[in-house]
């Protein structure tokens, strides 16, 4: 690993100040970043640690929440409001990696983490998103846990992680500050499809950094799911994974339904055509099959990941199944 | 900048860059493991502020006034906690390399996160263990009134203590020597290429470095990387450093400098022209007329069979009349096989730090299992004295094969030879995967005759295994995989064709089963296809046809004569494992599957036996010493690398002297102290190694007595040694009172009897998710007299997760070009807890009239039944024979799509109410 140099920001407007400079990164958990540096895969001449800065977990005044950027993913998922209010991001979350990983990931972080894809972190591999123009060894190689959505010729990375997945089901808003000041981003627009730029995983500008990120209030969060289809019990990224949030009408109809996607695309992927399906209608199984036929109209599965389209149909079913049953407590 | 370490002031100067597990080894926190550097093991779990996190993660600034405690810091006033405690009354470590992130995670988790262990510990690797030990350790915080696990013949492993305290010291943690330097090795980008040109100018000139090696440095001599008793069982094909590359990731050249950052930073600066010559990426490939010849050497000098066709070496004979055999036969069955490349992923990287004295005695420091054999070869490569080379061992991390080489000794010695300074090497998990020996990847075709009675009239076996880019133990693999597994029937008419083929990938090498395991795959699936032909099940059909006592072991005819039945429970072992899955059969299914009519579910088993010691001797050294203080002292040449053979060692020598294990030390794997010793593998820690043991402990005795009679009268045979003192009923003699005295006991590994292991399994798979659930896992092991029962099924209970890593996770993929995708655990499985079942564990009731106190070899065996009896299962289940490994879930899915469309339980091909995912 290059040597770099480190600087703990005091404040928001400290880091900004310093996050700017050409070569500079943010240190949230550095779970992920530091194991890039040491992969040579980011270079960073020197990190801003922001770990210090606001990692509180407060209600807002419309009754949602507001998490500090460098709250730790496993406070986060401990925290009684969000394990009573928004089961699902709990679940999410305790879904991910490893307790060691979860006390040092920041919730920051854990948005701007990027894609576990082999060929990215490979240095002798062709990787467009690693070295833009380089090509894509993931296309025609080995490709069972890339994306069959959104994907592009130059890439078919797909974005790693858990709690993002529920995050774009709970239409939350990322809160930025940078050299340009303060904005506010719908999560959905936080994240980008490859295009041509796969390089660029997010629509964040240079020096921006995750403050804060705002739940808005949502009824049928409290019935709500997050699954995780993996390749064995105990821990691996997500073959394919889903976030569903249900409301339900006296007549058992859907009055709300969220549902997002994991391990399927560049991006956490919220799955608005199957929602539109499944909007006041009563979710039985065929409507829930159609709902996933919708979803999955556009996909163009790879060689090896033919099993994801299959997957991700029989997630809706189930996990929407059950949660209209009752059966919350779908398993992570 | 100030922190606390284990509740003491500490202050850290940490580089920039540097993480936390770094700079608390480098100031001698050595309780901090390294197994990756990538926060997927959790060898490196420190608390910060009492919260688990990884250190290698963790840039060391970050600890910057906060308070880390490691292993060491879990000790209060010199009382265990309660988790280091029950690891140890649990014997919840083999290797003990993983224990202190295992303890620290542990020991951070409260009630309700014990009652989920698998998710608590899923951050966390134990690759000897198989977890069972380690759950029971932790269920036992919660259940006080719990009976002890152990048993009086189950001695603690006597490195227990300093294993849960953190204080073991392995290959990396004694006090770095003054001026230690660090090396770095350029490796390879290309699967096959020449080396033109290398300009090193700018790395030598670079800060800090002192030193660069490339193949013009090199000794211009081959050699194997393989050790063996007999050196002359690999081939020479070797360079220390060559001026041709043969997979991506061979050494290119070797920079030495004050730190390793600062030896990466130059190797940066390492220009290097290759002439790029054409890749053979698969044994088939290699096989072709016309492909590249990867070793072009003398076939005699270099004892390669064949170098122009790249055929390493070949097993190829007929005994009886196959042909005659399957004309026999009223059925005959034939099917093809293939096993993966897998990683031994033991948690300690290869590692060494060499050094030089004044007398010109170099002297290494390794993480190895065979000290005595590494001495050998780095005499012989380095052109030196025998006697002025010591290697001795720390206590090694794991091997399970994998450090049966010599791989990165050489090069550290050749450097501290030129600089006459100390250099340490360490290879980072990355290099592990890619240039660290794999097991060999097999293709097996089997081809069995049978009678209608049930009577194999013929078998015949054509093995092609891939060895890479070196042949360090291929032959011996091939000889060994194409021996036992066949043996094991009774058949009259067998016939051999297998090759071992040079491909530009990286190296096989020896483990854990030596070849068994592959051939046994696809031998006992099609032993149990044969059976379900006949209508007859799968055990009977073995019990008419394996060896029973008084039958040949027959194979090939390079099969050596020197094996017999010293001890035979077979019988024992698939009666237990016929009655465990009858009554599992009974055993009502778990309400979701019961319920769901798409699960099927199946019980299958599989066979294996295995020779207790390698063939052509297996030399095992021991002294026991009378010491001043009247206690013993007791030195072993082999070494121990967590399989527990220290433990028998002692239990051997106390029982065999009449005193207790507590007044005998121990001291190990070290060529100062004796003559010669072949080392640890074989599954030889306690079959031979134990038998020098008896050997040196019987002479002492003997020697004991002679003296007290000399010095007292009587008979010697009259004089008992009862804990401290010598008696002959009426004198007592105090032991001190005849120190010093010592004896030399030997074992040769001649003759040799046979062990056997079968393994069943039931379990429900789900096709249309391609979810295995395990049911029940059984295994019986015929070890002979179990010296040490707790020990001996860790042993058990270890190989038989490891067959499970590799019948369902564990494979190396390999990219167009031959460089390894996966060199991470986050991308290689290795099982964790939540990963593997609980297996039942049956020891058959003999006692082996060749071994110690008539004990025979387990430490490798239980792998090899494992896959086999899983795709048994699978296929009962299923009737889908899974004939490659790893079955993970979407083959499984797959191959379940493409061969049963339309499942028997119904009209269904989608279930629709079930949970998809895993727990």
């Amino acid at each position: 690993m290059n040597p770099v140099s480190y600087v703990r920001a005091a404040d928001a407007g400290a880091a900004v100040a310093m996050g700017a400079a050409a070569g500079t990164r943010y240190l949230g958990g550095g779970t992920n970043l530091v194991d890039l540096m040491r992969e040579n895969v980011e270079a960073p001449s020197s990190l801003v640690d922001v770990c210090g800065l606001s990692a509180a977990i407060e209600d807002t005044p419309e009754g949602g929440l507001l998490i500090g950027g460098a709250a730790r993913n496993s406070a986060l998922a401990g925290h009684p409001a969000v394990r009573a209010r928004f089961p699902l991001l709990s679940r999410a979350i305790l879904a991910g990696a490893s307790g060691q990983i979860r006390n040092m990931a920041t919730v920051g972080g854990n948005i701007l983490q990027r894609t576990r894809c082999t060929y990215f972190y490979d240095d002798a591999a062709r990787c467009n998103k690693r070295a833009p123009g380089a090509g894509c060894d993931a296309i025609d190689g080995f490709n069972r846990i890339h994306a069959i959505l959104g994907a592009s010729s130059a890439c078919v990375a797909t974005h790693p992680s858990d709690m993002c997945v529920a995050l774009a089901a709970l239409d939350a808003e990322v809160m930025l500050s940078g050299p340009e000041g303060e904005r506010r981003l719908p999560f959905e627009a936080v994240h980008r499809l490859p295009d041509g730029q796969p390089d660029r995983d997010t629509t964040l500008l240079p020096g921006e950094l995750i403050t804060a990120v705002r739940l808005p209030p949502l009824a049928a969060a409290r019935r709500s799911a997050y699954r995780k289809v993996r390749d064995r019990a105990s821990y691996a990224f997500a073959l394919v994974s889903l976030a569903a949030a249900v409301e339900l009408d006296a007549a058992g109809r859907l009055a709300e339904v969220r549902l997002a996607l994991g391990g399927v695309a560049h991006k956490p992927w919220r799955a608005r055509a199957a929602e539109a399906v499944l909007r006041g209608q009563v979710p039985d199984e065929i409507r829930l099959k159609e709902a996933a036929a919708a979803e999955l109209a556009q996909a163009s599965p790879l060689r090896d990941n033919g099993f994801k389209l299959v997957m991700v149909e029989r997630l809706i079913v189930a996990v929407l199944s059950d949660l209209v049953a009752g059966n919350a407590g779908a398993a992570a | 900048m100030r922190l606390t370490v284990d509740g003491l002031p500490e202050t850290l100067a940490p580089r920039p860059g540097q993480c936390l597990r770094t700079a608390l080894r480098e100031t001698g926190h050595h309780g901090v493991k390294k197994g990756c550097d990538a926060g997927d093991c959790g060898a490196c779990t420190v608390l910060l502020d009492g919260v688990p996190v990884h250190s290698c993660l963790l840039p060391a600034f970050r600890a910057e006034n906060r308070s880390v405690t490691t292993v060491r810091g879990l000790e209060r006033d010199g009382t265990l906690h309660p988790v280091q405690q029950a690891f140890l009354d649990h014997n919840a470590f083999q290797c003990g390399f993983c224990t202190p992130g295992m303890l620290v995670t542990a020991a951070s988790l409260d009630q309700e996160q014990r009652q989920e262990l698998g998710r608590a510990l899923k951050g966390n690797i134990c690759r000897c263990t198989g977890y069972g030990p380690i759950a029971d350790a932790v269920a036992s915080l919660d259940l006080p009134d719990a009976a002890s696990p152990r048993d009086e013949r189950s001695l603690p492993p006597p490195a227990g203590p300093d294993v849960v305290r953190g204080r073991a010291g392995y290959t990396l943690d004694a006090a770095a020597p003054a001026g230690l330097l660090h090396m770095v090795l350029l490796r390879s980008p290309h699967p096959h290429a020449r080396i033109r040109h290398i300009d090193a100018e700018a790395a030598r000139a670079a800060p800090g470095v002192h030193l660069v090696l490339t193949h013009r440095d090199a000794p211009d001599l081959l050699y194997s990387s393989a050790q063996h008793e007999r050196y002359v069982d690999s081939p020479d094909d070797t360079r220390l450093l060559d001026d041709v590359v043969r997979h991506v990731g061979q050494r290119v050249a070797a920079v030495v400098a004050d730190s390793v950052a600062q030896a990466e930073e130059a190797r940066a600066l390492i220009r290097v022209e290759y002439e790029l010559l054409p890749p053979v990426l698969s044994p088939e490939a290699a096989l072709l007329p016309g492909a590249p010849a990867i070793h072009r050497k003398d076939a005699a000098a270099s004892r390669i069979a064949d170098p122009e066709r790249n055929v390493v070496g070949t097993v190829r004979d007929e005994i009886g009349d196959v042909a005659a055999g399957f004309a026999e036969a009223d059925i005959v069955h034939g099917a093809e096989y293939r096993t993966q490349r897998m990683s031994h992923a033991y948690l300690e990287t290869l590692s060494a730090i060499a050094e030089v004295d004044g007398d010109g005695l170099l002297t290494v420091r390794s993480s190895t299992q065979v000290p005595f054999l590494t001495r050998e070869a780095l005499a012989r490569v380095l052109e030196l004295p025998r006697n002025k080379v010591r290697v001795l061992c720390g206590r090694v991390g794991g091997g399970f094969g994998g450090k049966q080489e010599m791989l990165c000794e050489d090069v550290a010695a050749l450097a501290a030879l030129r600089l006459r300074r100390p250099v340490q090497i360490e290879f980072t998990r990355t290099e592990q995967f890619e240039a660290a020996p794999c097991r060999h990847p097999m293709r097996i075709g089997i081809r069995l005759g049978a009678r209608r009675d049930g009577i194999l009239t013929a078998m015949e076996l054509r093995v092609l295994s891939d060895t890479g880019a070196y042949g360090n133990h291929g032959p011996a693999v091939l000889y060994h995989a194409t021996n036992e597994s066949i043996g094991l029937y009774r058949c009259p008419n067998k016939k051999v064709d297998a090759q071992v083929v040079y491909t530009t990938t990286p190296p096989s090498g020896a483990f854990r089963g030596f070849g068994l395991g592959q051939v046994i795959f696809g031998l006992e699936q099609s032993v149990d296809a044969v059976a379900r032909e006949l209508g007859m099940d799968p055990v009977r059909f073995r019990e008419l046809n394996v060896v029973k006592p008084g039958d040949p072991m027959t194979s090939t005819r390079f099969a050596l004569h020197d094996v017999e039945y010293g001890s035979y429970g077979l019988d024992q072992c698939l009666e237990h494992v016929r009655t465990a899955l009858d009554a599992a059969r009974e055993e009502p299914l778990p309400p979701e599957i019961a319920t769901d009519p798409d699960w099927r579910v199946g019980t299958g088993s599989a066979t294996a036996m295995i020779d207790s010691a390698p063939p052509f001797g297996h030399k095992a050294s021991v002294r026991l010493m009378l010491r001043e203080d009247g206690r013993f002292e007791l030195v072993v040449g082999t070494a121990e690398f967590g399989n527990g053979s220290t433990t028998t060692h002692l239990q051997i020598a106390a029982r065999t002297l009449g005193t207790a294990p507590c007044r005998i030390a121990v001291r190990q794997s070290d060529t100062a102290l004796l003559d010669h010793d072949t080392g640890a593998f074989g599954s030889t820690g306690t079959a031979i190694a134990g038998l020098a043991t008896q050997d040196a402990a019987r002479r002492l005795l003997a020697l004991l007595r002679e003296q007290a009679a000399a010095m007292h009268g009587g008979a010697p045979d009259t004089w008992r040694l009862d804990g401290d003192t010598l008696s002959d009923g009426v004198r007592h003699l105090p032991l001190s009172a005849l120190a010093p005295l010592e004896a030399d006991g030997h074992a040769s590994g001649t003759p040799r009897t046979v062990c056997f292991n079968v393994h069943g399994f039931r379990l429900a798979v789900h096709p249309p998710t391609g979810t295995i659930r395990i049911l029940r896992s059984v295994h019986a092991a015929d070890a002979g007299h179990v010296l040490n029962p707790m020990q001996c099924r860790g042993q058990v209970e270890g190989g038989v997760a490891q067959g499970l890593g590799a019948a369902l996770f564990e494979r190396i993929r390999l990219d167009g070009n031959g460089g390894v995708e996966n060199p991470a655990f986050r991308s290689y499985h290795v099982p964790r807890l939540a990963d593997l079942p609980r297996t039942e564990v049956f020891f058959a009731d003999t006692h082996d009239s060749t071994g110690p106190l008539g004990a025979k070899s387990m430490s490798e065996s239980p792998f090899n039944p494992v896959p086999a009896a899983l795709a048994n299962a699978l296929f009962d289940a299923t009737g889908v024979r899974f004939t490659e490994t790893p079955f993970t879930r979407d083959i499984v899915w797959r191959q379940l799509r493409e061969a049963c469309p339309t499942p028997a339980s119904g009209a269904r091909t989608l279930q629709t109410d079930g949970a998809p995912a895993g727990p």
